[in-house]
C-alpha cells in the first residue's frame, strides 16, 4: 500500500475519484430519495405529499401483513439459499471431471442462469397450466388428481422455491466448480494416502479451501434471494391470499397499486435496513482487511 | 483415475439427470413453440405428434414485436455495459488494492446497496436524475442504471483478484522502466484475464436478463430492449402459448449456444480465484 | 432551412453596378453571418419549430396501435406537429404515467382505465380539463367522471362483461339460457364432462377476475358502499346475498377448469376458443378472438347477461377505458390533437377492435362509417343487445372501482385490495364459512376506506 506518489498515481486517484463519485450517486441518490418517500404519506408519486415522520412506520409494524410477509421472506430466503448451495455443489462436484460432451452439459447446466426471469416464469406456468400443463397431466396420469399448484399456498410457495432454486442453483455450480480447480489435486492425494475416504475427503479438503469463497456467495446470493422481486410476481403475484408475498412484492403493492407510496416505500426500507444488519454481521466475521493476510 | 463400472454409471446416470433437470424445461418451451396450435390443446406427448415445419408461431410472433430491433437494443446495451462496468471496476477495484484509501470498506461496502432495495422503488428516482440531464428514454440511461447492478459485483470480484497478485511483479516491471500504466497493461493485466472475462460475462448476464430499469427508463418502441418486449406480449390480447414459447426460444437459444463455446474460458476465470473473497 | 436558402438567393442575385456590387458584397456579407448564425444557432432552432406530442397508448393489439399510427402521421400531415406513440399493455399505463410524471418527463396525453387513477392525477393538478370537448356530444351512462364540475378524461370505449355460451351444446342437452343463480350452476354442471368444463371464471386477486366473477353479485343488486363512502357489504341488506353469492361460486366451482386463481383474461379467450369450456365471461373482443381463431364457433355462441339468484333481475359488469389529456407545455397541442382526433379519426380508432370497443359516445351508434364495418354488420344482434345496455332500466351496471356517489380514490383503493377474490378463495378452496369469509372481506375493505 502507498500513497498517491508520481503523477500517473495521481491520474489513477483522480479516476478513482471520478468512478466512484459517479456509482455513488447513481446508487445512494436513489436510495435516499427511497428512503425520504417513506416519511411521507402519498397516495401516488405525483400527488401532494404530507410529512408524517415515522408515522408509516409505526402503522406497517403494527400489520399483520408485514411480519406476516416477512416470515415468507426469510422462508423462501433460507429455504431457496441452502437448496442453491447443496445442490449447487453436488452438481459442481458432478461436473468436476474430464468426459467426453462435457461442454454440452456444461452450457446445459448453465442455461437456467442466462435465461431472463420472464422467460422461466413463462416455462414454469406453461408447465403448471391448470389444464394444458405437461406436469398438471402428468400428475392426474399418476392418480394424483389435479393439483391445485397457485391455489394451495404450500404448493403455490413449492412452485416459486423450485422455480428459483432451477434458475439460480448455475451461480453456485459454475463458482464452486471453477474454485475446485484451485485445490492442488496433492492435497487430495495426501489424503487418501492418510486413509480419507470420498466423503472425509470432501469435508475436510475441499470445504476448508473453498469456504471463503463460499462466505461470499452465501452472502451475495442472500442480499439476491431476499430481495428478489421478478420470479415471484410473475408466478404468483404474491398469492394466494398473500401466501408467497415477501417484503419487495409488499413494498410494490403498496406503492404503485394501492395508493400507499409512504407505506410502500417504508417496507422496503425496513427490508433495506433488515439487509444492512445482515451484511454489517457478514463483515464482522469475515472483514474485508482479514482476508489480505489469509493469503 | 481408475474407471471402476460401478461408479462410471453412477456418474453418467447423475450427468444425465442433471442434464435434464437443467434443460427440461425449457426443452418443452422449444417443443411448444413448434407444435400446431390446435395441438396445444391436446394431451401432449413428450416427443411432439407433429412439428409445425410452418414455424407459425415463430411468424406470428416476428409480425406481432420488434424482436429483431429489440434484440439489437439488448445486445448493444448489454456490451456496452460490460466495456463501462470493466473501465471502471478496474479502476477502482486496483486502487483499492494498491493504494492506502480511506475508508475503502464503506465504499465498496455502500456499493452493495444498489441490491438491496426494489430495483422499482430505485428506478423512479434514477428516471428523474436521467430527466435532468436529458437522457431519460435513451438506451444510455438504460446503460448506466445497469451499471449500478454490475459495478459493485465487478469491484467484488476483481478485488479479490488484485489482491492476491503480489506486488513485486509489477514493482519488478517498473524497475525494468515501465510506467505504472505500462506495468499494469503488462503485468496485472494479463495475470487477471480470466477474472476480467468472468467480469464481463457476468455483467453480460445481468444486463441482458434486466426488466425493471429497461421498462421505467424507456419509453419509446424504438428503445425497448427483449425482456420488455416479451413481457408485453404476455400482456397483450393477441398473443396465444405458441407465439409465447417462441419468443422464449428466441431469447434462449443464443445465449445455449453462447455459453457452449464460451463456457470454458468462464469457468477458468473464476477458476483462477475470482472468487477467493 | 428554407430561411437558409432565401437568403443565400438574395445574396447570389447577379447585380449590374459597382454600387450594387458592394450592396451584392454587404449581402453576401449579411447572408454568410446570418447562414452562419442561423446554422449555429439554427439547428435547434429548427428543431424547436417541429413540435412533439408524446401519446401514451394502453390497447397494444395490432390493429390499435396501426390505427395510433395512422392517425398520427395524418396529423403531423396536416399540422406539421409530431405525435409519437408508446404503447404498453393496460396494467402497466398508470405505472408509465405516473413515473414519466415524476421524473419530469410526462406524456402529454395517456391513456387510464381507472377512473380512481384519474382522479388521483386530477387532484394532484396534472391534468387539463376537457369540458369543451366532452359537452360536444352525447354520453351514454355512468362514462363520463367528472370532478367538482370538471370532465378530465374523454372515454373511448365501455368493456361491460356478460356471458357467451355455446348455443349448440345447450341445444344438445336440452337447456335454457339461466335466469337465477341455480339454473346458472346446473348448466354448467351438465356440460362439464370428458375433459370439458361449463364454466370459466377468474378467481385470482387480479383485474381480470374482478372484471368477470362478480357480475352474478350486482345482479342481485348488492352495494359495497352508500352515499358516504361507507362500507355497506356488510349489512343486513348485503350480507345474507353476498354470502349467497360466495356460496354459489362455490357450487359452480366443479364445473370450472383448474387454474382459475392464475387464469388471466387472455385464458379465457383462449379456453372458450379452444373449446374447454362452454360458458365464457367476456365483453366484445371473445367474438373478435372467435371470428378470428375459431369461425366455426361463431355461429354456435350465444351471450346472456348475469343472473341473479331470484330470477328478477340481471347485471353486467363494468368496464371502460379513456384518454387524458396532461398538464404540460404543450397541452394547447395536445388539446389541438385530441380535437382533431377526436373528430376525425375516433371511429377509425374504435374499428380497431370494433366489438370489444362498445361507443361511449351515442353519437356514434347512428354514423354510418362506423356501421360499415364488416364486424358490426355481421353481429348487428350483439351491437343491439350492446347498445341497449346503456338504455335499459332493468340492467344494473357495476364494478368495484366505480361504487359510490361520485369518483374518488377509495373505491379504486378497494378495487386493488382484492379482498373479494380473497373471500371468493377463501370460500372455494379454504373452505372458509361464508359468513366469515364477508367478515374477513369487510374487514380488510374498511382499512382502506
Amino acid at each position: 500500500m502507498q500513497g498517491f506518489r508520481t503523477s500517473s498515481d495521481k491520474v489513477l486517484k483522480w479516476a478513482f475519484i471520478a468512478s466512484v463519485s459517479v456509482v455513488l450517486l447513481l446508487i445512494l441518490l436513489p436510495v435516499l430519495h427511497a428512503i425520504q418517500l417513506s416519511f411521507y404519506h402519498s397516495e401516488s408519486f405525483v400527488s401532494n405529499k404530507s410529512w408524517v415522520g415515522l408515522g408509516n412506520y409505526v402503522r406497517i409494524l403494527n400489520e399483520i401483513i408485514f411480519w406476516k410477509a416477512l416470515s415468507v421472506g426469510l422462508i423462501f430466503g433460507c429455504l431457496t439459499i441452502i437448496l442453491q448451495v447443496c445442490l449447487g455443489i453436488a452438481f459442481a462436484l458432478f461436473l468436476d471431471r474430464n468426459f467426453p460432451g462435457l461442454p454440452i452439459i456444461r452450457g446445459l447446466v448453465i442455461l437456467p442462469y442466462l435465461l431472463p426471469t420472464v422467460v422461466v416464469a413463462l416455462a414454469f406456468q406453461w408447465m403448471l397450466d391448470g389444464t394444458l400443463g405437461l406436469l398438471t397431466i402428468w400428475s392426474e396420469q399418476l392418480g394424483l388428481g389435479r393439483p391445485s399448484w397457485f391455489e394451495n399456498p404450500y404448493l403455490a410457495m413449492t412452485v416459486v422455491i423450485v422455480a428459483s432454486v432451477w434458475t439460480w442453483t448455475p451461480f453456485v455450480t459454475v463458482s464452486f466448480l471453477a474454485a475446485l480447480q484451485t485445490i492442488p489435486k496433492s492435497l487430495y492425494e495426501s489424503a487418501k494416502v492418510d486413509g480419507a475416504g470420498m466423503w472425509s475427503r470432501f469435508w475436510h479438503v475441499t470445504i476448508p479451501m473453498l469456504l471463503p469463497m463460499l462466505m461470499v456467495i452465501i452472502l451475495l446470493r442472500s442480499i439476491w434471494m431476499f430481495n428478489k422481486f421478478d420470479i415471484i410476481w410473475l408466478l404468483t403475484k404474491g398469492g394466494p391470499s398473500s401466501a408467497t408475498e415477501h417484503l419487495p412484492i409488499l413494498a410494490y403493492r403498496r406503492a404503485f397499486l394501492q395508493y400507499d407510496v409512504g407505506g410502500g416505500a417504508a417496507v422496503a426500507t425496513l427490508s433495506f435496513l433488515l439487509l444492512s444488519l445482515l451484511i454489517l454481521v457478514y463483515f464482522y466475521y469475515y472483514p474485508l482487511e482479514e482476508k489480505e493476510g489469509s493469503h | 483415475m481408475k474407471v471402476k463400472a460401478g461408479p462410471a454409471l453412477f456418474t453418467l446416470v447423475s450427468l444425465v439427470l442433471l442434464g435434464i433437470w437443467s434443460f427440461f424445461p425449457i426443452y418443452w418451451m422449444i417443443i411448444s413453440s413448434l407444435r400446431p396450435e390446435k395441438e396445444l390443446f391436446d394431451v401432449p406427448t413428450l416427443i411432439p405428434k407433429t412439428i409445425d415445419w410452418q414455424f407459425t408461431s415463430y411468424k406470428n410472433l416476428l409480425e406481432l414485436t420488434d424482436y429483431p430491433l429489440q434484440f439489437m437494443n439488448s445486445i448493444i446495451v448489454a456490451l456496452a455495459v460490460v466495456v463501462i462496468t470493466l473501465i471502471i471496476s478496474i479502476i477502482i477495484a486496483y486502487v483499492v488494492t494498491r493504494y492506502r484509501v480511506p475508508g475503502k470498506t464503506m465504499i465498496v461496502g455502500s456499493m452493495l446497496y444498489a441490491y438491496m432495495f426494489p430495483p422499482l422503488m430505485l428506478a423512479i428516482p434514477l428516471l428523474s436524475i436521467f430527466a435532468t440531464l436529458g437522457l431519460a428514454d435513451s438506451l444510455i440511461a438504460v446503460v448506466l442504471a445497469h451499471c449500478t447492478l454490475t459495478i459493485p459485483l465487478g469491484v467484488w470480484m476483481l478485488w479479490g483478484f488484485f489482491k492476491v497478485m503480489p506486488f513485486d511483479l509489477e514493482e519488478a516491471a517498473m524497475v525494468d522502466g515501465c510506467s505504472r500504466a505500462g506495468a499494469f497493461f503488462r503485468v496485472v493485466l494479463p495475470l487477471s484475464l480470466p477474472g476480467i472475462i468472468t467480469v464481463s460475462i457476468f455483467s453480460f448476464l445481468l444486463s441482458w436478463t434486466d426488466y425493471v430499469f429497461a421498462f421505467v427508463l424507456v419509453s419509446s418502441d424504438l428503445n425497448k430492449t427483449l425482456p420488455v418486449g416479451l413481457a408485453s406480449l404476455i400482456g397483450s390480447f393477441d398473443a396465444r402459448w405458441g407465439e409465447l414459447m417462441a419468443g422464449a426460444t428466441l431469447i434462449a437459444i443464443p445465449l445455449f449456444f453462447m455459453f457452449v463455446f464460451l463456457g470454458r474460458y468462464f469457468i477458468k476465470g473464476l477458476a483462477a480465484g475470482a472468487i477467493k473473497g | 432551412m428554407k430561411k437558409n436558402n432565401e437568403l443565400i438567393n438574395k445574396a447570389s442575385k447577379p447585380t449590374n453596378s459597382i454600387n450594387q456590387g458592394k450592396v451584392q458584397r454587404r449581402e453576401i456579407l449579411k447572408a454568410a453571418v446570418a447562414g452562419a448564425a442561423l446554422f449555429a444557432g439554427g439547428a435547434p432552432a429548427i428543431h424547436a419549430q417541429q413540435k412533439t406530442i408524446r401519446f401514451l397508448n394502453a390497447e397494444p393489439s395490432r390493429d390499435s396501435v396501426k390505427a395510433l399510427r395512422v392517425a398520427a402521421a395524418e396529423y403531423e400531415r396536416v399540422s406539421k406537429v409530431k405525435v409519437i406513440i408508446d404503447t404498453v399493455v393496460p396494467d402497466d399505463a398508470y405505472s408509465k404515467l405516473q413515473a414519466s410524471i415524476a421524473a419530469g418527463t410526462p406524456y402529454d396525453i395517456g391513456t387510464l382505465a381507472f377512473a380512481g387513477h384519474v382522479f388521483i392525477l386530477a387532484e394532484a393538478g396534472k391534468l387539463v380539463p376537457l369540458n369543451n370537448l366532452v359537452s360536444k356530444h352525447k354520453w351514454g351512462p355512468r362514462i363520463l367522471f367528472p370532478i367538482k364540475g370538471q370532465n378530465y378524461w374523454y372515454p373511448y370505449d365501455y368493456n361491460f362483461c356478460w356471458m357467451y355460451y355455446r348455443k349448440d351444446l345447450y341445444q344438445q342437452k336440452g337447456l335454457k339460457v339461466p335466469t337465477t343463480w341455480d339454473q346458472m350452476a346446473e348448466n354448467a354442471k351438465v356440460l362439464t364432462g370428458d375433459g370439458k368444463f361449463g364454466v370459466a371464471q377468474p378467481l385470482g386477486n387480479n383485474a381480470a377476475a374482478q372484471w368477470m366473477s362478480l357480475g352474478y353479485m350486482w345482479a342481485d343488486g348488492v352495494k359495497m358502499l352508500d352515499d358516504n363512502f361507507s362500507l355497506v357489504l356488510d349489512n343486513p341488506t348485503n350480507k345474507p346475498k353476498v354470502m349467497a353469492y360466495f356460496e354459489f361460486m362455490k357450487k359452480m366451482s366443479p364445473s370450472m377448469p383448474q387454474g382459475m386463481t392464475q387464469a388471466l383474461f387472455g385464458t379465457v379467450l383462449g379456453q372458450y376458443s379452444g373449446g374447454q369450456v362452454a360458458h365464457a365471461p367476456y365483453a366484445g373482443r371473445l367474438m373478435e378472438v372467435i371470428e378470428d381463431k375459431a369461425p366455426d364457433l361463431v355461429s354456435k355462441t350465444g351471450f346472456f347477461m348475469y343472473p341473479d339468484s331470484a330470477g328478477k333481475g340481471q347485471a353486467v359488469n363494468h368496464g371502460y377505458d379513456g384518454w387524458v389529456v396532461l398538464n404540460t407545455p404543450m397541452k394547447d397541442e395536445s388539446l389541438k390533437f385530441m380535437e382533431w382526433f377526436t373528430e376525425n379519426q375516433y371511429i377509425n380508432f374504435l374499428h380497431s377492435a370494433p366489438l370489444h370497443f362498445q361507443p361511449a359516445r351515442l353519437d356514434v351508434y347512428d354514423d354510418a362509417r362506423w356501421r360499415a364495418h364488416p364486424l358490426i354488420e355481421k353481429h348487428a344482434d350483439l351491437v343491439e343487445f350492446m347498445k341497449s345496455l346503456l338504455t335499459r332500466k332493468d340492467v344494473i351496471i357495476r364494478s368495484v372501482d366505480t361504487e359510490g356517489p361520485r369518483i374518488d380514490s377509495r373505491p379504486g383503493k378497494m378495487f386493488e385490495t382484492f379482498a373479494i377474490t380473497e373471500g371468493l378463495q377463501n370460500v372455494i378452496y379454504n373452505g372458509m364459512p361464508a359468513s366469515e369469509a364477508v367478515d374477513v372481506m369487510s374487514k380488510k375493505y374498511r382499512t382502506v376506506l
